[in-house]
């Protein structure tokens, strides 16, 4: 088992599909000699050249419809949006065609782009460089939709969404990528669509996405002080979702937190919670909380961008809610 | 390792309060969060919960006053020797009390064998179509969809059950613990026509019914006067146009020129306990209102210092609590004067029975128009009676009919009351 950071983890799924594959190729803003802006290609372009590391021009449009062509043509694209926030300028290409030609061509033509993307405050970048926007890209149909948390976790299902035949958006957590964790030795694909529990208990299920998973677990850490044994589980994959182990988890405990760092209103939390009220309505002893950043934009100053989004006191706030503590 | 049950501080400035019963008694088997016995503050009596579970080992005071922080009982295991400083007398000798450190299953582990039952129980009662007889309880009851799945699985009637969730919320521990509780399903079977009723006191009623009987030995009389409403009614009327939002009330005025009259005539606005008389320096008026759990009396605090509005404001939010059963303790509490207002039932005249300590009560009946011999003549007025109960402990005839002819006068020219 070696232990590998969560960029190091992105890098290897990317260079395991380069060499095994070439048809898997990867384009995107400064990812070739500068190795992209986060430093996750670093590296790749010495290895495997500028005709499978390529850099585009500041077009996120054109980056995103570049790949679908490719796609449809047979390759295995792999195209980076520098930050999520950006992915608002690609989103005709990805809604409107890499999610619907599979469809439209009554199964003729597939799509299988892998849109990786990186976001997440905690760093002060403000409010067009930080955001959580997984929700806007859950409500298409045709779309695949991961968020990892952990290194092994970001590793297996990169590797297995460059293989998947379906456009799958990727985001990665800003705030994770000096995160480490053993890793397997041999890399495998982790299946799409199936949430990982992380710590087991009986009180309370925190259902909690990307850099929320680690302040829940902080926060299940502090709730055993007091008492209360908190399972944390993270989806993983936000589409296709685990709903039989999320709801499982819940009928278990009877009570449910979901968590994550984007907005609240209109969040994917908002989604986990419809589901879990309907599918374990009668074992719910407690309403389901939320947790989520507030309504506002990512404030510049860092104490402000603090207050907006959520902490581990505030999982912890809501999982005592929960059990009336 | 037995623990020390002490009286708790419930509120701020609380320095003892009097145990008036215990649920349980000695060699009881007793759940924490199960109420352990009936205490009673300067303004609300309540039950106390257990705060661990295992056998009550002692009861340190069968009843009367005690002061915060001093032991009242001791909770352990069977057979367990109690210490030397639960005889009562230990105060606040914490070095005396260890943590119960003894781990008990998992609540969850528990309920999971009760929820296969449960899953089993509602596969049977899918397959026999609709699951026979359900009673539906009376009104809204607040309660977690699993304590209703419970409940309703086991034939419990979630309106016995009292919640301990937030709000009052009946969660599924509550109902768990009803069952224990209950005898064997009496809920179940449906009164037969004829049947007498039984209905177990709540803790609402049983303090309405406590303080009352209390109240009843005080020496009262009572004073009754007619007012005059023409002014007051106008007034009324001009304050809706003005603060269409807040609606004043009848009510409301009277609870301002009360305060008002409260102010200028203070031996009234008093309590009376054991051998003091304490005369409060500001007005806070209690509103009887009659809540679905019974009758409670928020208190408007500080009434002669609010405007009208504001009275208004504040009382419509008492009373949406009350309603709701949502009021805070400090809603209850502190109050100096009463106000029972029973005018909107048609009630043409009534007397109040005292709020204790208070030493003062308004009975307060409807405004009709009544004939009435002016100038020789007879003339049509809007007439309203009140009924002041007094504590002649504290209050003599004289200090009373003041009182009510300053509120009759202020009433009749509320401009007085400036």
């Amino acid at each position: 088992m070696a232990e590998l950071s969560y960029r190091e983890a992105v890098r290897d799924a990317l260079a395991t599909a380069l060499r095994k594959d070439d048809d898997v190729f990867i384009m995107g803003e400064d990812i070739a000699e500068m190795g992209g802006s986060m430093g996750v290609t670093q590296g790749l372009l010495d290895e495997f050249g500028p005709a499978r590391i390529r850099n585009t021009p500041i077009s996120e449009m054109a980056i995103v419809g570049a790949g679908i062509g490719a796609a449809m043509q047979g390759m295995r694209p792999i195209v980076e949006i520098m930050y999520e926030d950006f992915l608002t300028l690609s989103l005709e290409q990805i809604v409107n065609q890499a999610a619907k030609h599979r469809y439209m061509s009554g199964g003729q033509l597939k799509v299988p782009l892998t849109v990786r993307t990186q976001g997440g405050a905690g760093w002060s970048p403000g409010a067009q460089h930080a955001q959580q926007l997984e929700a806007w890209l859950v409500h298409v149909p045709g779309l695949k939709v991961v968020f990892p948390s952990t290194p092994s976790d970001v590793r297996g299902l990169l590797y297995a969404s460059i293989y998947d035949d379906n456009p799958v958006v990727f985001f990665e957590h800003r705030t994770l990528y000096g995160l480490k964790e053993e890793v397997p030795d041999e890399l495998e694909r982790l299946e799409l669509g199936r949430a990982r529990v992380h710590r087991e208990g009986d009180d309370v299920t925190v259902i909690a996405t990307g850099r929320l998973v680690h302040e829940a677990m902080a926060a299940a850490r502090e709730a055993e002080s007091d008492g209360i044994s908190v399972e944390v589980v993270d989806p993983r994959t936000l589409q296709p979702l685990d709903e039989e182990t999320l709801v499982e988890s819940v009928k278990k405990t009877n009570r449910c937190v979901v968590a994550h760092e984007a907005i609240t209103r209109m969040g994917f939390g908002a989604e986990v919670a419809a589901v879990i009220q309907y599918q374990a309505f009668d074992w719910l002893d407690a309403p389901i909380e939320r947790v989520g950043a507030k309504f506002a934009p990512l404030p510049f100053a860092p104490v402000m961008e603090s207050f907006v989004v959520p902490h581990a006191e505030d999982v912890l706030a809501a999982v005592k809610r929960t059990v009336g503590k | 390792m037995a623990t020390e049950i002490k009286l708790p501080r419930l509120g701020q400035g609380m320095e003892s309060g009097t145990i008036v019963k215990w649920l349980k008694s000695e060699g009881d088997q007793v759940e924490k969060g199960e109420p352990l016995y009936e205490l009673d503050t300067d303004k609300v009596t309540q039950e106390v919960e257990a705060d661990a579970s295992g056998v009550l080992l002692k009861i340190a005071v069968e009843e009367g006053e005690v002061a915060v922080g001093k032991t009242i009982a001791v909770i352990g295991e069977q057979g367990e020797e109690v210490a030397q400083s639960a005889d009562g007398d230990s105060g606040g000798d914490d070095a005396q009390v260890e943590e119960r450190v003894e781990e008990e299953g998992s609540p969850g582990a528990a309920r999971e064998a009760e929820r296969d039952e449960g899953r089993r129980a509602a596969a049977a009662e899918a397959s026999h179509g609709n699951g026979g007889a359900r009673q539906p309880t009376e009104g809204r009851v607040k309660a977690s969809p699993l304590a209703r799945r419970i409940a309703r699985e086991r034939g419990i009637d979630l309106a016995q059950v009292r919640g301990t969730g937030p709000d009052g919320r009946i969660v599924a521990e509550d109902v768990e613990r009803a069952e224990k509780e209950a005898p064997a399903a009496p809920t179940v079977a449906a009164a037969a026509a004829g049947e007498i009723e039984v209905r177990r006191l709540s803790s609402v009623r049983r303090t309405i019914a406590r303080r009352l009987t209390d109240a009843w030995q005080a020496p009262v009389f009572q004073l009754t006067v007619s007012v005059d409403m023409t002014q007051a009614l106008s007034v009324v009327e001009r304050l809706r146009t003005l603060h269409e939002q807040e609606r004043p009330t009848v009510t409301d005025l009277l609870t301002k020129v009360s305060a008002a009259a409260l102010i200028r005539h203070r031996d009234v606005n008093a309590h009376f306990v054991e051998d003091e008389i304490r005369v409060h320096p500001s007005a806070n008026v209690g509103i009887a209102v009659a809540a679905p759990q019974g009758l409670v009396v928020p208190v408007i605090r500080g009434a002669e210092r609010l405007a009208i509005a504001e009275i208004a404001r504040a009382r419509a939010e008492l009373v949406g609590r009350a309603r709701d059963n949502n009021l805070r303790r400090e809603d209850l509490e502190a109050g100096t004067f009463t106000i029972s207002n029973l005018g909107m039932f048609g009630i043409e005249q009534f007397i109040a029975v005292l709020n204790p300590p208070q030493v003062a009560i308004l009975a307060v009946g409807s405004t009709e128009e009544r004939v009435v011999v002016r100038d020789g003549g007879f003339v049509a007025v809007a007439t309203m009676t009140a009924t002041l109960t007094c504590d002649h402990r504290a209050v003599d005839g004289a200090t009373g009919a003041e009182f009510l002819q300053t509120l009759k006068t202020l009433l009749e020219q509320p401009a007085l009351a400036l």
